[in-house]
């Protein structure tokens, strides 16, 4: 019979995990809680947002005191018409596995409903908005997780933020002789003929020019 | 000797797709290597920026052009938890069976791909031929051979047809016989067991902080499922047990361990299709019309801004995931970003790593072990 995380587990393994996390970075303005997926079982998961100047601290803490091992994704986005504090920003979302070691010679492994405390695997999602401007900045994580290394080369290939810190950044799905400060995931580069009356008039292409001819290749 | 820079790729039988691997060797070793990733980046993430919820299913399939369904369905959770939608049970029993028809599916193209890389060209033929009857299954579900667009936000594009139940069931009960045809044939190889064992060894616990997932983990020991530990769809009401392989040696899974592990999967793949077809609501033979309740709920169109939704998924090469945030153009109808997280974008660095040490012979055996797809990795 098939077996899962029940929803209990996940609760108290997110609100345990919350609850030690309000603790130890009470006083600043790094705001943890616990939220719920609205899709099928609704599991639980802990949803952190850190301004900047504290992700290291936060990142460090997740990984060696909560054993968020696994770097799974960074998603920049862009906001230009945001407010001030929040012109960008940064998702991480971090997982719990535990490495759990299994018994020689069996394919069987551990049950799902008797995992307790740290070893249930859990879903982290870090937000840091970065102020508006053309230089949006944060602290690398590539030291804590080798998994966080080309996901941020990912997010500053497309969006364009920096991270402080990472070493050997480069381009990875842009061409290498790509444009200096071209990302094309900022808001301000649109596709090209997406512009469905133009699909109508002109349905060949012979007429139309791209939006931002002359400034890319 | 001198040491000097081999570059592998982008067309060389080694990468099972665009891409480059500089090699740099000291005689017949690999000393460095560096991955060079992009050569069919399609922007899907920007595309989507543009349109409808229902329209970027399609895209989503194109990811990897070997395993559709699963992509299709890792979009689908992560657009449902966006718009909040309860999705019937029926449904959820057919995007199971779907989903796993598709795994079949992909870890034949894998093994039959991997043949090759090893010297085994009879395996190709053989594994062609048995992926044909789960792409003949999935045909009469989406329509196509390859890009279904068969997953809807809420349900299923239509029921399964009249008929098909008994020829999944027999289907399936073939292909678990032809499993133990391919082990006979392999694992008293010994061209196979020389290529493979003792070859890329690779750690769970250096896995796990690179970002590896899937079958690549599990082979380590590693029991990580995202079926289980971050669970969707019907798997915990089906008979399965995750796949996971207990490595040898302390250095942690060789290739030899990854075979096993998906050859493992297969199996578990195909006790969950009979389970699941016996245990399905509403009878295995009933067919729906069209957008019937029992297979398709109603679904918002429209997710305002600051909503978000995230999918953790299982798909075959490990784990898939995408992030949606509402509130887009033609006020919510567009996602505002989405963003995609392949799993062989991580790992490809990562395996172009393991590979210092060993042999120049010895990489197509550890990249084909890895089950490489561009397709998603370049998006």
């Amino acid at each position: 019979m098939g077996m899962r995380v029940s929803n209990e587990q996940s609760d108290s393994a997110a609100e345990s995990c919350v609850a030690i996390l309000s603790k130890r970075f009470g006083g600043s303005d790094v705001i943890s809680t616990v939220e719920h997926h609205s899709n099928a079982f609704k599991m639980a998961f802990v949803r952190i947002h850190c301004p900047p100047q504290h992700w290291p601290a936060v990142a460090k803490s997740l990984r060696f005191d909560h054993g968020a091992n696994y770097c799974s994704m960074v998603t920049g986005t862009h906001y230009p018409e945001g407010n001030e504090d929040r012109g960008w920003e940064v998702v991480y979302h971090l997982m719990r596995q535990p490495v759990v070691d299994q018994k020689p010679f069996t394919n069987t492994v551990h049950v799902a409903s008797e995992l307790t405390g740290s070893d249930i695997p859990l879903e982290f999602e870090i937000l840091v908005a970065l102020p508006q401007g053309d230089e949006p900045s944060v602290p690398s994580v590539q030291s804590v997780w080798v998994g966080a290394d080309w996901n941020e080369k990912e997010t500053w290939d497309l969006v364009g933020i920096r991270f402080e810190g990472h070493e050997n950044m480069h381009r990875v799905l842009n061409p290498h002789d790509s444009p200096e400060g071209f990302h094309p995931l900022q808001k301000q580069h649109k596709l090209r003929y997406h512009d469905y009356n133009e699909m109508y008039d002109d349905a060949q292409g012979f007429g139309r020019k791209p939006t931002d001819e002359g400034r890319v290749k | 000797m001198a040491q000097m820079w081999i570059t592998m790729g982008p067309q060389h039988p080694m990468t099972h797709g665009l891409w480059t691997l500089r090699v740099k060797v000291d005689g017949e070793t690999v000393v460095d290597t560096e991955a060079e990733l992009g050569y069919i980046h399609r922007g899907v993430e920007k595309i989507a920026e543009s349109r409808d919820f229902t329209q970027i299913t399609p895209y989503c399939d194109r990811l990897c052009y070997v395993s559709a369904m699963t992509w299709a369905n890792s979009y689908i959770y992560a657009a449902e938890d966006l718009l909040e939608v309860e999705v019937p049970e029926r449904a959820e029993y057919i995007r199971l069976i779907s989903a796993e028809c598709q795994r079949l599916a992909s870890h034949l193209m894998w093994l039959g791909a991997y043949g090759p890389d090893i010297g085994s060209l009879t395996l190709m033929t053989w594994c062609m031929r048995d992926r044909e009857m789960f792409l003949d299954l999935l045909q009469e579900l989406g329509g196509s051979r390859m890009h279904y667009n068969y997953p809807r936000i809420g349900g299923v594009k239509r029921d399964i047809p009249v008929g098909f139940a008994n020829r999944l069931v027999a289907k399936v009960k073939l292909f678990e016989k032809r499993i133990e045809e391919y082990e006979m044939m392999l694992d008293e190889s010994t061209i196979w067991l020389v290529r493979l064992q003792g070859v890329g060894y690779a750690n769970a616990e250096d896995m796990v902080n690179a970002g590896v997932s899937g079958p690549n983990i599990r082979a380590a020991g590693v029991n990580y499922d995202a079926r289980w530990a971050h669970p969707y769809s019907v798997y915990d009401q089906v008979d399965w047990e995750p796949a996971v392989e207990k490595p040898t040696s302390v250095k942690g899974a060789d290739c030899y361990d990854r075979y096993r592990v998906r050859m493992e999967e297969m199996r578990q793949s195909c006790r969950m299709i009979l389970d699941a077809i016996e245990k399905i609501p509403g009878g295995k033979n009933t067919n729906y019309s069209n957008g019937d309740e029992m297979i398709l709920a109603k679904a918002p169109t429209r997710a305002p801004e600051g909503a978000t939704g995230f999918s953790n998924y299982e798909c075959t090469r490990g784990a898939s995931k995408f992030y949606i945030q509402g509130g887009g153009d033609g006020r919510g109808k567009n996602p505002y970003r989405l963003s995609i997280r392949s799993p062989m974008f991580i790992t490809i660095p990562y395996v172009a790593k393991t590979m210092i040490g060993y042999k120049v012979a010895d990489i197509p055996a550890i990249m084909g072990s890895f089950d490489p797809c561009i397709g998603e990795t370049d998006r």
